[in-house]
């Protein structure tokens, strides 16, 4: 990923402001592609369209973008061959498919020909969006971020990775495993929409819906520990779309 | 095994066919004696002599004693030990001779036994020649059609595994063997063939349902906000959490062998569970306890147990009573409850898909859960067991074979 990011120098096509990304979308169904793709320029990205395979993948082998969103099955060339050919002429930009077919054989077909992500229809857009910048923050990601950082930190809190301590303003927060590692995964990502399916498969391992609250209850026993006992909420919820760490 | 009844077959055969030779020259030379008897008279005869003994039975007294003894008998083979005098092998009979006085005539059969000794050596030897021989073709056609059956059993133990291109290569047919290698080749590509089928139809038919869904979603999310979205968002989303789940019991029941298998031991996971669901239930206002007792390793699909223990516990959430157990024991693990529990009587229904006793009617639910937990101990080859606690409860627990 990193060696395709610094031989990129064309000002023009690369992030502008702060988030917004240049995006591939390969999307053939006549209403989904246009809402997917409406609802991307509405967060400011730059979107191009593609509902044919091969078209797709001549934009993606001629041109940078930031970000490659990809339905497994359109006409042409399914989603899964442009990647591979991509991934073949080593091309690194980080790709989230879109399907119909959401069985975990397919996702794991799906990781293997390069994947980053995997997101099965039917999607809230909010889900979608989520991804999108997790997938393009991971692109731009500066040092404070990489996976060898041993102390994470965030205003008046510091998550020790190495000795496994949690302190906010200097007092030690006794957590449990899994919430250790959801303040982790939201530590990671401070300031974006994070989603209980994120949370379920990431934190959880759980590529499937448990039905019972799971997410809910441990996000409310984590901010019983590092939020209610101080002035400052650090893990806000967005009705309806998930939850944002910090500001 | 079958070589050892070969050789005692042979054995007596060879046995057989020498006394039966042996009684074939005594008639001869008892039919002789009879004629030579018949053609002279005892008194004529000369003396004893080492080829020939005749005389009258009331004169055998000065042949040794042995004569007398078969004399009595009618006749019979008189063996002589130490007797310089005469052969070592007399063969006599009783008879009449020309005169009508009844003599005993013997010869000397040395001869036609020692004709027969080496007959018996000739059939011995020829023996052990051909069972030498047959032993070794025998032996060698087996480990050829050993190694034949070998590759059968080996296709069918692939096949079975769920490796479906696993074929026994056999394309010539020269026998019974060959026959049935090539029948199951057949049998294995029809295999093959239909699960492929099954697979791209279940495909076909998750893309044919996905795509509308994910329009209807789109089109609800494109709504103006208020309630009556959020319900029609709800249901959408209930609506395609039911899809998914049939999906999923399907491409449990549809998938074979040991792929996507890992080594999980029990007690680590249901540990992992408790901390999980532990606060859930906890918050619903009832109580979780972990109990694991000396809980083995097994072979399985991590994901699949994760989500039978979810299931699990969610029905036990819902039906169940206030005291809820996740328990490994050995090789077996499940959930048990101190509610109502279920009738023995209406088990078998409660595990069919979409069934739902009446008296869970009201509460919420799709009814696919315990068919997604039994597709899952078909897939590992586990017993789903239900069973009533004591005093009163269910328990549900699915038992791996022990290794």
């Amino acid at each position: 990923m990193g060696e395709v990011a610094i031989r990129r120098p064309l000002p023009s096509r690369s992030t502008t402001e702060r988030g917004h990304m240049r995006i591939l979308l390969l999307e053939d169904d006549r209403q989904l592609g246009p809402w997917v793709a409406g609802g991307l320029r509405e967060e400011g990205h730059v979107v191009d369209h593609f509902s044919d395979g091969k078209e797709a993948l001549l934009a993606a082998m001629g041109q940078d973008f930031d970000l490659l969103i990809l339905d497994r099955m359109v006409p042409g060339l399914d989603g899964l061959a442009v990647l591979k050919s991509l991934r073949a002429s080593k091309n690194a930009t980080p790709a989230l498919f879109l399907t119909a077919l959401g069985e975990v054989d397919s996702r794991v077909e799906g990781f293997e020909a390069g994947g980053d992500d995997y997101l099965t229809k039917p999607f809230a857009f909010a889900e979608l969006s989520a991804r999108v910048s997790a997938l393009g923050r991971r692109r731009s990601t500066g040092g404070a971020d990489t996976p060898e950082t041993t102390v994470l930190r965030y205003g008046d809190l510091s998550l020790d990775l190495l000795a496994r301590r949690c302190e906010r303003q200097g007092q030690p927060i006794d957590l449990m495993a899994k919430e250790f590692k959801l303040l982790e995964y939201f530590m990671r990502r401070p300031g974006r929409l994070v989603t209980r399916t994120m949370l379920l498969e990431q934190v959880w391992d759980m590529s499937f819906d448990p039905t019972t609250s799971v997410v809910e209850t441990h996000i409310s026993r984590l901010r019983a520990k590092i939020d209610k006992p101080f002035d400052e909420d650090l893990i806000r919820t967005r009705r309806g779309e998930g939850y944002v760490f910090g500001k | 095994m079958l070589s050892i009844v070969f050789a005692i077959g042979m054995t007596v055969a060879v046995s057989i066919a020498l006394n039966l030779g042996r009684d074939a020259v005594l008639q001869r030379i008892d039919e002789t004696l009879d004629g030579f008897a018949a053609s002279v008279a005892a008194d004529d005869a000369p003396e004893d002599s080492f080829s020939v003994i005749i005389r009258p039975m009331s004169e055998l007294q000065d042949l040794p004693r042995e004569f007398a003894r078969v004399a009595r008998n009618g006749g019979g083979t008189v063996f002589l030990e130490n007797d310089y005098r005469f052969s070592e092998l007399w063969r006599a009979i009783v008879t009449e001779d020309t005169d009508g006085t009844e003599v005993l005539i013997a010869v000397p059969i040395d001869d036609s036994e020692e004709a027969l000794e080496l007959l018996g050596g000739v059939l011995w030897t020829t023996a052990i020649i051909v069972v030498g021989v047959a032993l070794a073709i025998g032996l060698l056609a087996g480990l050829l059609a050993q190694r034949r059956l070998r590759r059968i059993t080996t296709t069918l133990d692939r096949l079975a595994r769920g490796e479906l291109t696993a074929r026994t290569g056999v394309e010539r047919s020269s026998d019974d063997l060959d026959d049935l290698a090539r029948q199951l080749d057949t049998t294995a590509s029809e295999l093959e063939r239909l699960v492929a089928q099954t697979r791209h139809l279940s495909a076909s038919i998750a893309h044919d349902l996905r795509t509308p869904l994910a329009r209807l979603r789109a089109q609800l999310e494109m709504l103006p906000e208020g309630e009556a979205r959020g319900a029609a968002l709800e249901e959408a989303a209930r609506l395609s959490g039911i899809f998914d789940t049939i999906m999923r019991v399907a491409r449990i029941e549809a998938q074979q062998g040991t792929e996507g298998f890992d080594s999980i031991d029990l007690a680590e996971l249901v540990d992992e569970m408790g901390e999980t669901f532990g606060p859930v239930v906890e918050d619903s206002g009832k109580s979780l306890t972990v109990r694991t007792t000396s809980a083995a390793t097994v072979q399985a699909d991590r994901q699949m147990l994760v989500q039978v223990i979810a299931n699990l516990l969610q029905n036990a959430l819902v039906h169940g009573g206030s005291e809820i157990t996740l328990f490994a024991d050995g090789v077996s693990f499940g959930v048990s409850d101190n509610g109502a529990g279920v009738d023995p009587s209406q088990f078998a229904e409660i595990l069919k898909p979409m069934v739902r006793l009446d008296a869970a009617r009201s509460t919420e639910g799709t009814g696919l859960g315990l068919a997604l937990v039994r597709a899952v101990a078909d897939r590992h080859g586990a017993h789903l067991s239900l069973g009533q606690e004591t005093p009163q409860g269910l328990r549900v627990a699915l038992k791996f074979a022990e290794l």
